[in-house]
Protein backbone atom coordinates (compact mmCIF):
# COMPACT_ATOMS: atom_id res chain seq x y z
CA UNK A 1 0.00 0.00 0.00
CA UNK A 2 2.50 2.62 1.01
CA UNK A 3 4.14 1.60 -2.35
CA UNK A 4 0.93 3.47 -4.49
CA UNK A 5 1.45 6.23 -2.38
CA UNK A 6 4.85 6.74 -4.09
CA UNK A 7 5.41 10.01 -6.18
CA UNK A 8 3.94 7.42 -9.37
CA UNK A 9 0.60 6.59 -7.39
CA UNK A 10 0.32 10.56 -6.83
CA UNK A 11 0.55 11.28 -10.71
CA UNK A 12 -1.57 8.63 -11.23
CA UNK A 13 -4.52 9.74 -8.94
CA UNK A 14 -3.35 13.13 -10.35
CA UNK A 15 -3.66 12.31 -13.94
CA UNK A 16 -7.29 10.58 -13.68
CA UNK A 17 -8.43 14.42 -11.40
CA UNK A 18 -7.64 16.29 -14.29
CA UNK A 19 -10.70 15.19 -15.89
CA UNK A 20 -12.72 17.09 -13.94
CA UNK A 21 -11.66 20.35 -15.40
CA UNK A 22 -13.96 20.43 -18.00
CA UNK A 23 -12.03 20.69 -21.58
CA UNK A 24 -11.69 23.98 -23.52
CA UNK A 25 -10.75 22.86 -26.71
CA UNK A 26 -14.15 21.13 -28.80
CA UNK A 27 -14.68 17.78 -30.05
CA UNK A 28 -12.42 16.03 -27.67
CA UNK A 29 -13.66 12.63 -26.79
CA UNK A 30 -11.63 12.12 -22.85
CA UNK A 31 -11.84 8.78 -22.82
CA UNK A 32 -9.07 7.70 -25.06
CA UNK A 33 -6.24 10.08 -22.29
CA UNK A 34 -8.00 8.67 -19.85
CA UNK A 35 -7.78 4.47 -21.11
CA UNK A 36 -4.02 5.60 -21.29
CA UNK A 37 -3.62 6.91 -17.93
CA UNK A 38 -5.47 3.60 -16.72
CA UNK A 39 -3.56 1.29 -19.06
CA UNK A 40 -0.01 2.80 -17.62
CA UNK A 41 -1.32 2.29 -14.08
CA UNK A 42 -2.57 -0.80 -14.38
CA UNK A 43 0.76 -2.09 -16.10
CA UNK A 44 2.48 -0.68 -13.20
CA UNK A 45 0.00 -2.17 -10.38
CA UNK A 46 0.79 -5.22 -12.04
CA UNK A 47 4.38 -5.12 -12.14
CA UNK A 48 4.43 -3.87 -8.79
CA UNK A 49 2.70 -6.93 -7.56
CA UNK A 50 4.30 -9.49 -9.44
CA UNK A 51 7.56 -8.66 -9.53
CA UNK A 52 10.00 -10.16 -6.65
CA UNK A 53 12.64 -8.06 -8.19
CA UNK A 54 12.35 -4.52 -6.13
CA UNK A 55 15.13 -2.56 -8.35
CA UNK A 56 13.41 -2.98 -11.77
CA UNK A 57 9.36 -2.42 -9.83
CA UNK A 58 11.39 0.95 -8.45
CA UNK A 59 12.70 1.37 -12.25
CA UNK A 60 9.05 1.19 -13.98
CA UNK A 61 7.60 3.13 -11.42
CA UNK A 62 10.33 6.19 -11.79
CA UNK A 63 9.72 5.47 -15.75
CA UNK A 64 5.72 5.03 -14.90
CA UNK A 65 5.98 8.62 -13.11
CA UNK A 66 7.95 10.69 -15.93
CA UNK A 67 5.54 9.11 -18.65
CA UNK A 68 2.48 10.05 -16.80
CA UNK A 69 4.11 14.04 -15.32
CA UNK A 70 4.78 14.55 -19.53
CA UNK A 71 0.99 12.99 -20.46
CA UNK A 72 -0.20 15.77 -17.44
CA UNK A 73 1.63 18.48 -19.16
CA UNK A 74 0.25 17.45 -22.78
CA UNK A 75 -3.17 17.38 -21.03
CA UNK A 76 -3.36 20.65 -19.65
CA UNK A 77 -1.29 22.60 -22.54
CA UNK A 78 -3.99 21.14 -25.18
CA UNK A 79 -7.50 20.24 -24.05
CA UNK A 80 -7.80 21.28 -20.87
CA UNK A 81 -6.39 25.06 -21.12
CA UNK A 82 -5.36 25.16 -24.88
CA UNK A 83 -2.11 27.02 -24.03
CA UNK A 84 -0.64 26.09 -27.14
CA UNK A 85 -1.28 26.31 -31.27
CA UNK A 86 -4.04 23.55 -32.24
CA UNK A 87 -3.02 22.54 -35.09
CA UNK A 88 0.57 22.24 -34.48
CA UNK A 89 -0.20 20.74 -30.74
CA UNK A 90 -3.26 18.07 -30.42
CA UNK A 91 -4.51 17.28 -27.33
CA UNK A 92 -3.50 13.39 -26.50
CA UNK A 93 -6.75 12.44 -27.20
CA UNK A 94 -7.08 13.14 -30.23
CA UNK A 95 -3.66 11.44 -30.89
CA UNK A 96 -4.35 8.41 -29.06
CA UNK A 97 -7.97 8.10 -30.95
CA UNK A 98 -5.93 8.19 -34.49
CA UNK A 99 -3.67 5.09 -33.10
CA UNK A 100 -7.18 3.11 -33.17
CA UNK A 101 -8.38 4.55 -36.30
CA UNK A 102 -4.94 4.19 -38.00
CA UNK A 103 -4.03 0.98 -37.38
CA UNK A 104 -4.29 -0.74 -40.07
CA UNK A 105 -2.55 2.34 -42.26
CA UNK A 106 0.45 1.66 -39.81
CA UNK A 107 0.72 -1.70 -39.59
CA UNK A 108 0.70 -1.74 -43.42
CA UNK A 109 3.42 0.52 -43.00
CA UNK A 110 5.49 -1.78 -40.78
CA UNK A 111 5.47 -4.43 -42.87
CA UNK A 112 6.45 -2.17 -45.49
CA UNK A 113 9.03 -0.83 -43.59
CA UNK A 114 10.37 -3.84 -41.95
CA UNK A 115 10.49 -5.51 -45.44
CA UNK A 116 13.46 -2.80 -45.82
CA UNK A 117 14.98 -2.82 -43.18
CA UNK A 118 15.64 -6.70 -42.47
CA UNK A 119 16.27 -7.25 -46.18
CA UNK A 120 19.22 -4.52 -46.03
CA UNK A 121 20.27 -5.15 -42.63
CA UNK A 122 20.20 -9.21 -42.43
CA UNK A 123 21.97 -9.08 -46.37
CA UNK A 124 24.68 -6.76 -44.37
CA UNK A 125 25.12 -9.13 -41.82
CA UNK A 126 25.50 -12.15 -44.03
CA UNK A 127 27.86 -10.17 -46.23
CA UNK A 128 29.99 -8.38 -43.85
CA UNK A 129 30.68 -11.17 -41.55
CA UNK A 130 31.95 -14.15 -43.08
CA UNK A 131 33.51 -11.41 -45.54
CA UNK A 132 35.42 -10.11 -42.45
CA UNK A 133 35.95 -13.30 -40.99
CA UNK A 134 37.83 -14.57 -44.15
CA UNK A 135 39.94 -11.14 -44.25
CA UNK A 136 40.73 -10.67 -40.65
CA UNK A 137 42.70 -13.90 -40.45
CA UNK A 138 45.09 -13.35 -43.05
CA UNK A 139 47.44 -10.83 -42.24
CA UNK A 140 48.32 -9.60 -45.14
CA UNK A 141 44.58 -9.35 -46.54
CA UNK A 142 43.75 -7.78 -43.83
CA UNK A 143 46.74 -5.02 -43.75
CA UNK A 144 45.42 -4.51 -47.47
CA UNK A 145 41.66 -4.16 -46.60
CA UNK A 146 42.06 -2.38 -43.35
CA UNK A 147 43.64 1.32 -44.94
CA UNK A 148 40.49 0.65 -47.41
CA UNK A 149 38.10 0.62 -45.16
CA UNK A 150 39.23 3.68 -43.25
CA UNK A 151 38.27 5.58 -46.85
CA UNK A 152 35.34 4.17 -47.77
CA UNK A 153 34.16 3.30 -44.15
CA UNK A 154 33.26 6.67 -43.09
CA UNK A 155 31.25 8.35 -45.94
CA UNK A 156 28.10 8.97 -44.85
CA UNK A 157 25.64 6.81 -46.39
CA UNK A 158 22.87 8.99 -47.35
CA UNK A 159 25.29 10.70 -50.14
CA UNK A 160 24.62 7.33 -51.83
CA UNK A 161 21.23 7.57 -52.23
CA UNK A 162 20.52 9.64 -55.17
CA UNK A 163 22.94 7.72 -57.56
CA UNK A 164 21.23 4.68 -55.97
CA UNK A 165 17.76 5.42 -56.65
CA UNK A 166 19.32 6.05 -60.45
CA UNK A 167 21.00 3.07 -60.57
CA UNK A 168 18.35 0.20 -59.32
CA UNK A 169 15.17 0.01 -61.18
CA UNK A 170 13.53 -0.01 -58.27
CA UNK A 171 12.46 2.41 -54.77
CA UNK A 172 12.64 -0.94 -52.66
CA UNK A 173 15.80 -2.65 -54.62
CA UNK A 174 17.56 1.46 -54.21
CA UNK A 175 16.48 1.29 -50.20
CA UNK A 176 17.43 -2.34 -49.30
CA UNK A 177 20.80 -1.31 -51.03
CA UNK A 178 21.10 1.77 -48.83
CA UNK A 179 20.41 0.29 -45.87
CA UNK A 180 22.76 -2.58 -46.63
CA UNK A 181 25.91 -0.28 -47.38
CA UNK A 182 24.96 1.35 -44.26
CA UNK A 183 24.89 -1.30 -42.15
CA UNK A 184 27.92 -2.91 -43.86
CA UNK A 185 30.79 -0.73 -42.65
CA UNK A 186 30.49 -0.95 -39.09
CA UNK A 187 29.95 -4.52 -38.75
CA UNK A 188 32.36 -5.31 -41.48
CA UNK A 189 34.88 -3.38 -39.50
CA UNK A 190 34.17 -4.26 -36.35
CA UNK A 191 33.95 -8.15 -37.14
CA UNK A 192 37.95 -7.16 -38.93
CA UNK A 193 39.07 -5.72 -35.74
CA UNK A 194 37.72 -8.34 -33.70
CA UNK A 195 39.09 -10.83 -35.59
CA UNK A 196 42.41 -9.85 -36.10
CA UNK A 197 42.33 -8.66 -32.05
CA UNK A 198 41.45 -12.16 -30.77
CA UNK A 199 43.92 -12.91 -28.50
CA UNK A 200 46.70 -14.80 -29.53
CA UNK A 201 46.29 -17.54 -26.08
CA UNK A 202 43.16 -18.27 -27.73
CA UNK A 203 44.50 -18.98 -30.91
CA UNK A 204 47.70 -21.43 -29.71
CA UNK A 205 45.14 -23.27 -27.49
CA UNK A 206 43.17 -23.89 -30.35
CA UNK A 207 47.04 -24.76 -32.42
CA UNK A 208 47.95 -27.13 -29.43
CA UNK A 209 44.51 -28.91 -30.08
CA UNK A 210 45.02 -29.30 -33.90
CA UNK A 211 42.04 -27.62 -34.74
CA UNK A 212 41.95 -27.76 -38.46
CA UNK A 213 41.18 -24.63 -40.08
CA UNK A 214 37.27 -25.02 -40.38
CA UNK A 215 36.72 -25.42 -36.62
CA UNK A 216 39.50 -22.93 -36.31
CA UNK A 217 37.49 -19.83 -38.16
CA UNK A 218 34.04 -21.27 -36.98
CA UNK A 219 34.35 -22.61 -33.72
CA UNK A 220 37.02 -20.38 -32.17
CA UNK A 221 37.91 -17.24 -34.29
CA UNK A 222 33.78 -16.43 -34.72
CA UNK A 223 33.03 -16.67 -31.15
CA UNK A 224 36.29 -15.29 -29.42
CA UNK A 225 35.16 -12.09 -32.00
CA UNK A 226 31.40 -12.02 -31.17
CA UNK A 227 31.58 -8.79 -28.70
CA UNK A 228 33.19 -6.84 -31.28
CA UNK A 229 30.63 -7.99 -33.98
CA UNK A 230 27.47 -7.32 -31.94
CA UNK A 231 29.36 -4.03 -31.61
CA UNK A 232 29.21 -3.10 -35.34
CA UNK A 233 25.80 -5.12 -35.27
CA UNK A 234 24.30 -2.62 -32.65
CA UNK A 235 25.80 0.29 -34.59
CA UNK A 236 24.84 -0.82 -37.61
CA UNK A 237 21.42 -1.66 -36.91
CA UNK A 238 20.93 2.36 -35.92
CA UNK A 239 21.98 3.34 -38.81
CA UNK A 240 19.58 0.71 -40.68
CA UNK A 241 16.73 2.61 -39.00
CA UNK A 242 17.90 6.58 -39.68
CA UNK A 243 18.61 5.55 -42.96
CA UNK A 244 15.41 3.63 -43.82
CA UNK A 245 13.26 6.79 -42.53
CA UNK A 246 15.65 8.95 -44.19
CA UNK A 247 15.33 6.76 -47.96
CA UNK A 248 11.54 6.51 -46.84
CA UNK A 249 10.69 10.33 -46.59
CA UNK A 250 12.26 10.60 -49.77
CA UNK A 251 11.01 7.90 -52.10
CA UNK A 252 8.82 6.10 -50.87
CA UNK A 253 5.10 5.46 -51.31
CA UNK A 254 4.35 3.33 -48.65
CA UNK A 255 5.76 2.10 -45.31
CA UNK A 256 6.45 4.48 -41.51
CA UNK A 257 8.66 7.08 -42.73
CA UNK A 258 6.65 7.72 -45.87
CA UNK A 259 3.78 8.06 -43.48
CA UNK A 260 5.07 10.34 -41.69
CA UNK A 261 6.14 12.58 -44.31
CA UNK A 262 3.22 12.41 -46.26
CA UNK A 263 0.87 13.29 -43.36
CA UNK A 264 3.25 16.62 -42.74
CA UNK A 265 2.70 17.75 -46.31
CA UNK A 266 -1.27 18.15 -45.77
CA UNK A 267 -0.27 19.69 -41.95
CA UNK A 268 -2.02 16.78 -40.61
CA UNK A 269 0.25 17.12 -37.12
CA UNK A 270 -1.59 14.86 -35.52
CA UNK A 271 -1.00 11.84 -37.98
CA UNK A 272 2.44 12.50 -37.91
CA UNK A 273 3.33 12.45 -34.36
CA UNK A 274 0.56 8.98 -34.02
CA UNK A 275 3.48 8.09 -36.60
CA UNK A 276 6.51 9.44 -34.66
CA UNK A 277 5.20 7.66 -31.72
CA UNK A 278 4.79 4.43 -33.39
CA UNK A 279 8.49 4.40 -35.04
CA UNK A 280 9.46 5.22 -31.15
CA UNK A 281 7.39 1.62 -29.77
CA UNK A 282 8.87 -0.16 -32.89
CA UNK A 283 12.04 0.56 -32.57
CA UNK A 284 12.22 -0.05 -28.91
CA UNK A 285 10.75 -3.49 -29.77
CA UNK A 286 13.72 -4.24 -32.16
CA UNK A 287 16.00 -2.95 -29.70
CA UNK A 288 14.56 -5.47 -27.23
CA UNK A 289 14.74 -7.71 -29.34
CA UNK A 290 18.62 -7.24 -30.36
CA UNK A 291 19.55 -7.12 -27.17
CA UNK A 292 17.67 -10.26 -25.86
CA UNK A 293 19.35 -11.68 -28.92
CA UNK A 294 23.19 -9.98 -28.03
CA UNK A 295 22.33 -11.88 -23.97
CA UNK A 296 22.32 -14.64 -25.35
CA UNK A 297 25.39 -14.93 -27.67
CA UNK A 298 27.39 -13.28 -24.88
CA UNK A 299 25.98 -15.26 -22.06
CA UNK A 300 29.50 -16.54 -21.55
CA UNK A 301 30.65 -13.08 -20.15
CA UNK A 302 29.18 -12.62 -17.28
CA UNK B 1 63.06 -46.42 -22.46
CA UNK B 2 66.15 -46.28 -24.69
CA UNK B 3 64.91 -44.31 -27.45
CA UNK B 4 65.53 -41.08 -27.18
CA UNK B 5 61.48 -39.08 -28.00
CA UNK B 6 62.65 -36.01 -27.64
CA UNK B 7 65.93 -34.40 -29.16
CA UNK B 8 66.95 -30.27 -29.21
CA UNK B 9 69.89 -30.15 -31.50
CA UNK B 10 71.84 -26.18 -31.17
CA UNK B 11 68.18 -25.00 -30.98
CA UNK B 12 68.54 -21.30 -30.96
CA UNK B 13 65.57 -18.78 -31.01
CA UNK B 14 66.25 -15.28 -32.21
CA UNK B 15 63.86 -12.11 -32.23
CA UNK B 16 65.05 -9.91 -34.91
CA UNK B 17 64.17 -6.13 -34.43
CA UNK B 18 64.48 -3.26 -36.20
CA UNK B 19 68.53 -2.43 -35.16
CA UNK B 20 69.13 -5.29 -32.55
CA UNK B 21 68.58 -9.34 -32.22
CA UNK B 22 67.60 -10.37 -29.31
CA UNK B 23 68.86 -13.92 -28.62
CA UNK B 24 66.19 -15.89 -26.39
CA UNK B 25 67.21 -19.14 -26.34
CA UNK B 26 71.47 -20.07 -27.82
CA UNK B 27 72.33 -23.37 -28.57
CA UNK B 28 70.12 -26.02 -26.50
CA UNK B 29 70.81 -29.52 -26.64
CA UNK B 30 69.11 -32.14 -24.69
CA UNK B 31 67.29 -34.92 -25.21
CA UNK B 32 64.59 -36.99 -23.67
CA UNK B 33 64.16 -40.52 -23.63
CA UNK B 34 60.90 -42.15 -23.75
CA UNK B 35 58.37 -42.24 -20.78
CA UNK B 36 60.80 -39.82 -18.82
CA UNK B 37 59.44 -37.09 -16.55
CA UNK B 38 61.61 -33.94 -17.12
CA UNK B 39 61.12 -30.54 -15.30
CA UNK B 40 63.00 -27.33 -16.61
CA UNK B 41 63.36 -24.80 -13.57
CA UNK B 42 65.28 -21.20 -14.21
CA UNK B 43 64.66 -17.35 -13.42
CA UNK B 44 62.61 -15.39 -15.43
CA UNK B 45 63.19 -14.50 -18.46
CA UNK B 46 65.57 -17.48 -19.10
CA UNK B 47 63.14 -19.03 -21.99
CA UNK B 48 61.83 -21.89 -20.62
CA UNK B 49 58.37 -21.27 -21.77
CA UNK B 50 59.67 -20.10 -25.21
CA UNK B 51 61.43 -23.54 -25.07
CA UNK B 52 58.41 -25.09 -24.80
CA UNK B 53 56.36 -23.03 -27.01
CA UNK B 54 59.09 -24.54 -29.95
CA UNK B 55 58.80 -28.08 -28.21
CA UNK B 56 54.96 -27.33 -28.75
CA UNK B 57 55.42 -26.05 -32.21
CA UNK B 58 53.69 -22.63 -32.15
CA UNK B 59 57.37 -20.83 -33.00
CA UNK B 60 60.17 -22.26 -34.81
CA UNK B 61 63.86 -22.17 -33.84
CA UNK B 62 65.86 -19.71 -35.93
CA UNK B 63 68.51 -22.39 -35.38
CA UNK B 64 69.37 -25.67 -34.95
CA UNK B 65 66.11 -28.20 -35.07
CA UNK B 66 64.07 -30.40 -32.32
CA UNK B 67 62.86 -33.75 -33.40
CA UNK B 68 60.40 -35.92 -31.77
CA UNK B 69 60.53 -39.72 -32.66
CA UNK B 70 63.33 -39.02 -35.64
CA UNK B 71 61.41 -36.51 -37.14
CA UNK B 72 61.67 -32.70 -37.41
CA UNK B 73 58.74 -31.13 -36.12
CA UNK B 74 56.50 -29.12 -38.52
CA UNK B 75 54.15 -27.50 -36.21
CA UNK B 76 51.62 -28.85 -33.26
CA UNK B 77 50.29 -32.13 -33.52
CA UNK B 78 48.50 -34.72 -31.97
CA UNK B 79 51.04 -36.81 -30.23
CA UNK B 80 51.49 -33.59 -27.95
CA UNK B 81 49.22 -32.29 -25.21
CA UNK B 82 50.01 -28.79 -24.02
CA UNK B 83 48.56 -26.78 -20.35
CA UNK B 84 49.64 -23.40 -20.62
CA UNK B 85 50.60 -21.11 -18.01
CA UNK B 86 47.61 -18.69 -18.66
CA UNK B 87 44.44 -20.76 -18.16
CA UNK B 88 43.66 -21.62 -21.71
CA UNK B 89 40.45 -22.41 -22.06
CA UNK B 90 37.67 -20.97 -24.56
CA UNK B 91 35.69 -18.40 -22.52
CA UNK B 92 32.46 -19.23 -24.99
CA UNK B 93 32.39 -22.78 -24.28
CA UNK B 94 31.38 -24.61 -21.02
CA UNK B 95 33.85 -26.71 -18.72
CA UNK B 96 32.44 -29.71 -20.30
CA UNK B 97 32.18 -28.56 -23.81
CA UNK B 98 36.01 -27.21 -24.07
CA UNK B 99 37.12 -31.03 -23.13
CA UNK B 100 34.36 -32.29 -25.61
CA UNK B 101 35.64 -29.58 -28.43
CA UNK B 102 39.97 -30.83 -27.64
CA UNK B 103 38.75 -34.35 -28.20
CA UNK B 104 36.66 -33.91 -31.25
CA UNK B 105 39.39 -32.70 -33.08
CA UNK B 106 40.81 -36.36 -32.18
CA UNK B 107 38.30 -38.51 -32.71
CA UNK B 108 36.06 -37.28 -36.09
CA UNK B 109 33.78 -40.60 -35.60
CA UNK B 110 32.66 -40.68 -32.11
CA UNK B 111 29.40 -39.99 -31.21
CA UNK B 112 28.79 -36.50 -28.88
CA UNK B 113 27.72 -38.54 -26.36
CA UNK B 114 31.02 -40.55 -25.83
CA UNK B 115 32.47 -37.78 -25.93
CA UNK B 116 30.79 -36.39 -23.19
CA UNK B 117 31.28 -39.26 -21.29
CA UNK B 118 35.30 -39.37 -21.46
CA UNK B 119 35.26 -35.12 -20.26
CA UNK B 120 32.56 -36.49 -17.56
CA UNK B 121 35.23 -38.88 -16.49
CA UNK B 122 38.25 -36.45 -16.95
CA UNK B 123 36.20 -34.03 -15.41
CA UNK B 124 36.41 -35.60 -12.19
CA UNK B 125 39.37 -36.63 -12.27
CA UNK B 126 40.04 -32.76 -11.23
CA UNK B 127 37.20 -32.94 -8.99
CA UNK B 128 35.13 -30.44 -11.14
CA UNK B 129 32.22 -32.77 -12.07
CA UNK B 130 29.50 -30.47 -10.64
CA UNK B 131 31.38 -27.30 -12.45
CA UNK B 132 30.95 -29.41 -15.80
CA UNK B 133 28.04 -26.58 -16.95
CA UNK B 134 29.61 -23.18 -15.90
CA UNK B 135 31.51 -21.06 -18.20
CA UNK B 136 35.33 -20.63 -17.40
CA UNK B 137 34.28 -16.65 -16.23
CA UNK B 138 32.21 -18.81 -13.53
CA UNK B 139 35.51 -20.66 -12.06
CA UNK B 140 38.23 -19.34 -10.18
CA UNK B 141 41.97 -19.39 -11.87
CA UNK B 142 43.05 -22.59 -10.14
CA UNK B 143 39.60 -24.24 -11.43
CA UNK B 144 40.39 -22.80 -14.80
CA UNK B 145 43.67 -24.65 -15.23
CA UNK B 146 42.06 -28.20 -13.64
CA UNK B 147 39.74 -27.85 -16.43
CA UNK B 148 42.75 -27.19 -18.67
CA UNK B 149 44.93 -30.64 -17.11
CA UNK B 150 41.89 -32.26 -17.51
CA UNK B 151 41.44 -31.61 -21.16
CA UNK B 152 45.43 -32.27 -21.83
CA UNK B 153 44.65 -35.39 -19.85
CA UNK B 154 41.82 -36.62 -21.52
CA UNK B 155 43.11 -35.92 -25.03
CA UNK B 156 45.31 -38.80 -24.07
CA UNK B 157 48.69 -38.20 -25.91
CA UNK B 158 51.78 -39.59 -25.62
CA UNK B 159 53.89 -36.22 -24.74
CA UNK B 160 52.70 -33.49 -21.90
CA UNK B 161 54.29 -30.17 -22.33
CA UNK B 162 53.13 -27.92 -19.35
CA UNK B 163 54.00 -24.70 -18.77
CA UNK B 164 53.73 -23.75 -14.90
CA UNK B 165 50.19 -25.78 -14.97
CA UNK B 166 50.04 -25.60 -10.98
CA UNK B 167 51.09 -21.38 -10.62
CA UNK B 168 47.70 -20.55 -10.04
CA UNK B 169 46.50 -23.49 -8.37
CA UNK B 170 46.21 -23.18 -4.31
CA UNK B 171 48.20 -25.60 -2.16
CA UNK B 172 45.97 -27.76 -1.26
CA UNK B 173 44.56 -28.79 -5.12
CA UNK B 174 48.39 -28.47 -6.44
CA UNK B 175 49.68 -31.22 -4.50
CA UNK B 176 46.27 -33.34 -5.41
CA UNK B 177 47.03 -32.18 -9.24
CA UNK B 178 50.81 -33.59 -9.02
CA UNK B 179 49.54 -37.22 -7.68
CA UNK B 180 47.08 -36.70 -10.61
CA UNK B 181 49.55 -35.89 -12.76
CA UNK B 182 52.10 -38.89 -11.70
CA UNK B 183 49.14 -41.60 -11.88
CA UNK B 184 48.25 -39.96 -15.26
CA UNK B 185 52.28 -40.20 -16.13
CA UNK B 186 52.48 -43.80 -15.07
CA UNK B 187 48.61 -45.15 -15.73
CA UNK B 188 50.05 -48.97 -16.39
CA UNK B 189 50.50 -49.58 -20.39
CA UNK B 190 52.97 -46.87 -21.23
CA UNK B 191 54.89 -44.55 -19.60
CA UNK B 192 53.87 -40.94 -21.07
CA UNK B 193 56.94 -38.08 -21.28
CA UNK B 194 56.11 -35.22 -19.57
CA UNK B 195 58.27 -31.95 -19.64
CA UNK B 196 57.19 -29.72 -17.42
CA UNK B 197 57.97 -25.90 -16.64
CA UNK B 198 57.95 -24.67 -13.18
CA UNK B 199 59.72 -22.61 -10.90
CA UNK B 200 59.08 -24.56 -7.79
CA UNK B 201 62.18 -26.23 -7.06
CA UNK B 202 60.04 -29.10 -4.38
CA UNK B 203 57.97 -29.52 -7.11
CA UNK B 204 60.57 -30.47 -9.78
CA UNK B 205 62.30 -33.03 -7.14
CA UNK B 206 59.33 -34.72 -6.27
CA UNK B 207 58.00 -35.20 -9.66
CA UNK B 208 61.32 -35.59 -12.38
CA UNK B 209 63.52 -38.01 -13.25
CA UNK B 210 65.54 -35.12 -14.67
CA UNK B 211 65.58 -31.89 -13.85
CA UNK B 212 67.33 -29.27 -16.20
CA UNK B 213 68.24 -25.56 -15.07
CA UNK B 214 68.51 -23.03 -17.66
CA UNK B 215 70.63 -19.33 -16.97
CA UNK B 216 69.11 -16.30 -18.58
CA UNK B 217 70.26 -13.72 -21.03
CA UNK B 218 70.80 -15.71 -23.54
CA UNK B 219 68.45 -18.92 -22.04
CA UNK B 220 71.01 -21.97 -22.40
CA UNK B 221 71.11 -24.68 -20.02
CA UNK B 222 72.75 -24.27 -17.37
CA UNK B 223 73.00 -28.44 -15.67
CA UNK B 224 71.33 -31.42 -15.91
CA UNK B 225 70.61 -33.07 -12.87
CA UNK B 226 69.29 -36.80 -12.39
CA UNK B 227 66.95 -37.26 -9.60
CA UNK B 228 66.96 -41.10 -8.58
CA UNK B 229 64.79 -41.21 -5.57
CA UNK B 230 62.59 -44.62 -5.79
CA UNK B 231 59.13 -43.89 -7.31
CA UNK B 232 56.22 -44.26 -5.33
CA UNK B 233 57.81 -40.91 -4.06
CA UNK B 234 56.62 -40.54 -0.49
CA UNK B 235 56.37 -36.46 -0.38
CA UNK B 236 56.35 -36.24 3.77
CA UNK B 237 59.70 -38.92 4.76
CA UNK B 238 61.02 -37.50 1.12
CA UNK B 239 61.36 -34.08 2.32
CA UNK B 240 63.49 -34.63 5.57
CA UNK B 241 66.17 -36.61 3.89
CA UNK B 242 69.27 -35.79 4.37
CA UNK B 243 69.69 -36.38 0.09
CA UNK B 244 66.25 -34.48 -0.74
CA UNK B 245 68.12 -31.15 1.26
CA UNK B 246 71.70 -31.17 -0.13
CA UNK B 247 69.62 -31.50 -3.46
CA UNK B 248 67.38 -28.53 -2.51
CA UNK B 249 70.40 -26.42 -1.61
CA UNK B 250 71.93 -27.61 -4.97
CA UNK B 251 69.22 -26.39 -7.25
CA UNK B 252 68.64 -23.31 -4.98
CA UNK B 253 71.99 -22.29 -5.82
CA UNK B 254 71.57 -23.33 -9.26
CA UNK B 255 68.65 -21.18 -9.53
CA UNK B 256 70.26 -17.67 -7.69
CA UNK B 257 72.90 -17.57 -9.21
CA UNK B 258 72.22 -15.83 -11.73
CA UNK B 259 70.20 -13.44 -9.79
CA UNK B 260 73.25 -12.39 -7.30
CA UNK B 261 75.73 -12.25 -10.43
CA UNK B 262 73.23 -9.89 -12.16
CA UNK B 263 72.90 -7.67 -9.38
CA UNK B 264 76.88 -7.08 -8.65
CA UNK B 265 77.50 -9.62 -6.56
CA UNK B 266 75.66 -8.47 -3.56
CA UNK B 267 73.65 -10.33 -1.30
CA UNK B 268 69.81 -10.87 -2.14
CA UNK B 269 67.03 -10.91 0.42
CA UNK B 270 64.28 -12.99 -1.02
Amino acid sequence: MKKLLSATGVLFLLALLLELIPEKREGIIPLYYITVVAFLGLLYILIAVFSKNKEKVETVGDVTAIILGLLIVWELATAKFDLLDKLLFPAPSVVFELFVSEWKELLKGLVSSLELLFGGYVLALLVAIPLALFIGWRKRLYRAVKPLTKVLGPIPTIVYIPYTIALLPTFKASSIFVIFIGAFWPIFINTLNGVFNVEKKIVDSAKAINVNERAMLFNVILPAAMPSIISGATIGLVLSFILLTAAEMIGATSGLGWYVKYFSDFADYPRVIVGIIFIGIVVTGITFLFDKIEGYLLRWRR
Amino acid sequence: MLRSKITLKNVSLVYEDENTDFCAIKDINFSIKKGEFVSIIGPSGCGKSTLLNLMTGLNFPTDGCILIDGEQIKGTGTERGVVFQHYSLFPWMSAQKNLVFGLKQLHRNKSKKDLEEIADRYLSMVGLKDFKNKYPSQLSGGMQQRVAIARAFAMNPSILLMDEPFGAVDAKNRVILQELLLKLWDNGSEKKTVILVTHDIDEAILLSDRIIVMSASPGTVKEEINIDFERPRERSSLIKSVKYTNLRNKLVNLFYDDLIEKIGGAEVVI
